[in-house]
C-alpha cells in the first residue's frame, strides 16, 4: 500500500493542526483543501462535499434531536423522579446507591443517546446523592457514574450508532437492537462487581422504602419509565423512522417536563435549545469535516488498498476483530470518540465486509470500544466531566474506574468472539446476518 | 472605545444565539409537524423534510461561525492542554496561519461553486441552491477573520485560553 505524496501531506497537516489545538473539524477541512491544491483539483470540491454531504444525509438529523431530547430530560425533574424510583427498588441492598446508579443508567440509556448527557444530567445528581453524607468517596461515585454512563449509547437510542450507520451504510433499527443485550450484560456485570466491592469496602445500605409506597412512586415515575417503551414501539412498530423517533423523544420529554411535572420554564427551554444548538454545531462540524476528508480517503482508494493488503495476509475474521479491538482501545485513550467513529472506522469497514464480518456485529463492537474510550486515560471525555463535577482528582477517579474497566473489556471480547450476543435480538426481529464464508 | 466595541460584540453575540435557538426550534417544530401530518392526518408532506435539512446545515455553519466559542470546540488537547502559555501562543499562531492561508486560497473556488449552484432549486420550496449554500461562504470568511483575530491576540494580546474539555460537547 503506497500513499501519494499529496495524501501524505494532507494527513500530516491534519495531524499537526490537530496537535496544535485547531478544532478537529477545521483541521480535516484544511488538510483536504491542501490535498486538492496539491493534486491540482478544484478546491471548491471541499465545499461541495461538505454541503452535499450534509444536505443529503437525512438520518444525521437524529443527532441534534437526540441531543435536544437529553437536554429537555435534564432540565425537567424527570431524572430526579427516576432516581427516587430506582432507590425504592434497589436501595435496600448493600451498596444500594451504587446499584441505584446502575439501574437509573439503564432506564436513562433507553431514552438518551449520549453518554456525556447521561453523566452531566442524572449522573450529576447521582454524584450528589452518593457523596452528600460521606457515604461513598467522591472518586468512587465519580468513577461509577462515568462507567454507568458508558452503557448509555450501547442501549438504544444511540448517537454513536447513528454515526456508524452513516459511515457503514447499515440499518439503524437493527444496530439499535444489537446493542440491547450487550448493554444489559455490561450493566449486569457492573452490578455484580458492586456486590463484591460493597462487601470488601463495607458500603452502606439505604433506609428501605416501604413496599406499600412503591405503587405510588411507580405512578409518579411512570411517564419517565414509559419513554423507552414509546421510543422502541415507535421504531419497531413501524410507526416512525429512527430520525423521527428522536423528534418524538424530544417532544415527549418536553411534554412530560412541562405539563406533567411542570418543571420547565420558558427560560429553561431557551437555555436547553441554546446548549443543544451549540453542541449540534460542534458535532456537525466534526461530521462535516469527516465527510470532506473521507472523500479524499475514498478517491485515494485507501480502504480498498488496506482491505487488499489485509486480505493478502490471509487474516481470519477473528484475528482481524482482535486487532481492531486493540487498535480502537489504544486510539480511545488518545482521541475523541466521534473522530474515531467518523474517520478510522470507515477505513476498516470494507475489510470487515470482505472478511464476511456482519456489519451490525462490527458496528456494536466498534461502538462498545469507542464508549470504553470515554473512560480510558489520558483522554477520556467522561473522566474530564466527572473530575469537573466531583472535584475529585482525575488520578483517584481513574484508579476507581480500573476494576470496572477491566470487566467491561472482558465483556467486549465476549461480544467480539460470540456474535450471537449481539445478533440474537436483531435476528428475532427478522435480521439476516452475513454468513461467515 | 474598547468597552463600547466589546458591548456591541456581546450584543451581536446574543442576537446570534437568539437566531441559533430560533433555527433549532423551527427544525424541531417541522419534525413534529411532519409526524403529525403523516400519521395523524395521513397526509405526507415533503417541505418539512426540506426545511429540517436546510436548518441542520445552517445551524452547523452559522453556529460554528458566530455562536460556538473557541473554547467550546472539539479538539485534540493532549499537547495544547499541557503547553505553557508561551507555547500555546506559538501553537495558536501556527494553526491560525495555516487555516487562514488554506481557507483564503480556496475561497475563490468556494465562491465559484456556490454561485454555480444557482442553476438548481430545492424540490419543494424552490429555494435557489446558491442562496442556501451561501452560508458556507459566510462561514469560510468568518473563520478566516476569527483565526486572524486569534493569531493577532496570541502575538500581541493575552495568551489563549487553556482548553477546558468539559465545555466541548461532542454529543457521544
Amino acid at each position: 500500500m503506497t500513499l501519494s505524496l499529496a495524501f501524505a501531506a494532507a494527513l500530516g497537516v491534519i495531524t499537526v493542526l490537530a496537535f496544535l489545538g485547531l478544532p478537529m473539524g477545521l483541521s480535516m477541512i484544511s488538510g483536504s483543501i491542501l490535498y486538492l491544491l496539491l493534486r491540482g483539483q478544484d478546491m471548491g470540491t471541499a465545499a461541495e462535499q461538505f454541503l452535499n454531504g450534509m444536505y443529503s444525509n437525512y438520518i444525521m438529523l437524529a443527532v441534534p434531536l437526540f441531543i435536544l431530547a437529553a437536554e429537555f430530560m435534564n432540565s425537567g425533574t424527570m431524572s430526579e423522579r427516576l432516581l427516587k424510583w430506582c432507590d425504592a427498588i434497589v436501595g435496600r441492598f448493600r451498596g444500594g446507591l451504587a446499584q441505584v446508579n446502575v439501574l437509573q443508567s439503564i432506564v436513562f440509556a433507553g431514552m438518551s443517546g449520549s453518554a456525556i448527557a447521561d453523566a452531566a444530567g442524572s449522573g450529576k445528581m447521582m454524584q450528589y446523592m452518593m457523596t452528600k453524607d460521606g457515604k461513598y468517596t467522591p472518586s468512587f461515585a465519580a468513577a461509577l457514574t462515568a462507567v454507568t454512563a458508558v452503557i448509555g449509547p450501547i442501549i438504544p437510542p444511540s448517537i454513536p450508532m447513528v454515526l456508524y450507520a452513516l459511515v457503514a451504510d447499515t440499518s439503524i433499527g437493527y444496530l439499535f437492537l444489537g446493542g440491547v443485550v450487550p448493554g444489559l450484560l455490561m450493566a449486569g456485570l457492573v452490578m455484580l462487581q458492586i456486590l463484591v466491592i460493597a462487601r470488601t469496602r463495607n458500603f452502606p445500605v439505604e433506609p428501605p422504602v416501604p413496599l406499600r409506597r412503591l405503587p405510588r412512586m411507580t405512578w409518579e415515575a411512570f411517564p419517565v419509565l414509559m419513554m423507552p417503551v414509546v421510543l422502541m414501539y415507535g421504531i419497531y412498530g413501524g410507526i416512525t423512522t429512527p430520525t423521527e423517533a428522536a423528534a418524538v423523544a424530544a417532544f415527549y420529554a418536553l411534554l412530560v417536563s412541562m405539563l406533567v411535572y411542570r418543571a420547565v420554564k420558558a427560560r429553561d427551554l431557551y437555555q436547553s435549545l441554546l446548549v443543544s444548538g451549540k453542541t449540534t454545531a460542534s458535532i456537525g462540524m466534526l461530521i462535516a469535516g469527516a465527510l470532506v476528508f473521507n472523500y479524499v480517503v475514498t478517491i485515494e482508494n485507501i480502504p480498498r488498498s488496506l482491505s487488499a493488503m489485509l486480505l493478502a495476509w490471509d487474516l481470519n475474521p477473528v484475528t482481524f476483530l482482535v486487532i481492531v479491538n486493540i487498535l480502537l482501545l489504544i486510539l480511545g485513550c488518545l482521541l475523541e470518540g466521534t473522530t474515531i467513529l467518523l474517520v478510522i472506522v470507515p477505513v476498516l469497514v470494507p475489510t470487515a465486509q470482505a472478511l464476511g464480518i456482519d456489519m451490525v456485529h462490527f458496528g456494536v463492537v466498534a461502538v462498545v470500544n469507542i464508549m470504553l474510550g470515554l473512560v480510558t486515560p489520558p483522554y477520556g471525555m467522561l473522566l474530564f466531566i466527572m473530575t469537573r463535577i466531583s472535584g475529585a482528582p482525575m488520578k483517584a477517579i481513574v484508579a476507581d474506574v480500573m476494576p470496572f474497566l477491566l470487566g467491561l473489556i472482558v465483556a467486549l471480547f465476549v461480544f467480539t468472539f460470540v456474535p450471537e450476543t449481539v445478533l440474537w435480538l436483531p435476528k428475532l426481529f427478522g435480521y439476516t446476518p452475513t454468513a461467515l464464508p | 472605545m474598547n468597552s463600547r466595541l466589546s458591548r456591541v460584540g456581546a450584543w451581536l453575540h446574543a442576537r446570534a444565539e437568539n437566531l441559533l435557538v430560533a433555527m433549532l426550534a423551527t427544525m424541531f417544530a417541522a419534525f413534529i409537524l411532519q409526524i403529525v401530518f403523516r400519521y395523524v392526518i395521513n397526509l405526507p408532506i415533503g417541505w418539512t423534510h426540506e426545511i429540517s435539512v436546510i436548518l441542520w446545515l445552517w445551524i452547523v455553519l452559522f453556529g460554528t461561525a458566530f455562536v460556538v466559542r473557541d473554547s467550546e470546540e472539539i479538539r485534540f488537547d493532549i499537547l495544547y492542554g499541557a503547553a505553557s502559555d508561551k507555547w500555546r501562543r506559538v501553537m495558536v499562531v501556527i494553526s491560525a496561519a495555516a487555516l487562514v492561508v488554506l481557507f483564503t486560497i480556496s475561497l475563490p473556488a468556494v465562491i465559484d461553486y456556490i454561485t454555480f449552484m444557482k442553476v438548481q432549486k430545492t424540490a419543494y420550496l424552490k429555494i435557489r441552491f446558491d442562496w442556501l449554500f451561501s452560508i458556507y461562504g459566510i462561514f469560510a470568511v468568518a473563520m478566516i477573520v476569527r483565526q486572524l483575530w486569534l493569531g493577532y491576540r496570541a502575538i500581541w494580546g493575552s495568551a489563549p485560553e487553556a482548553f477546558d474539555p468539559t465545555k466541548a460537547g461532542s454529543g457521544v
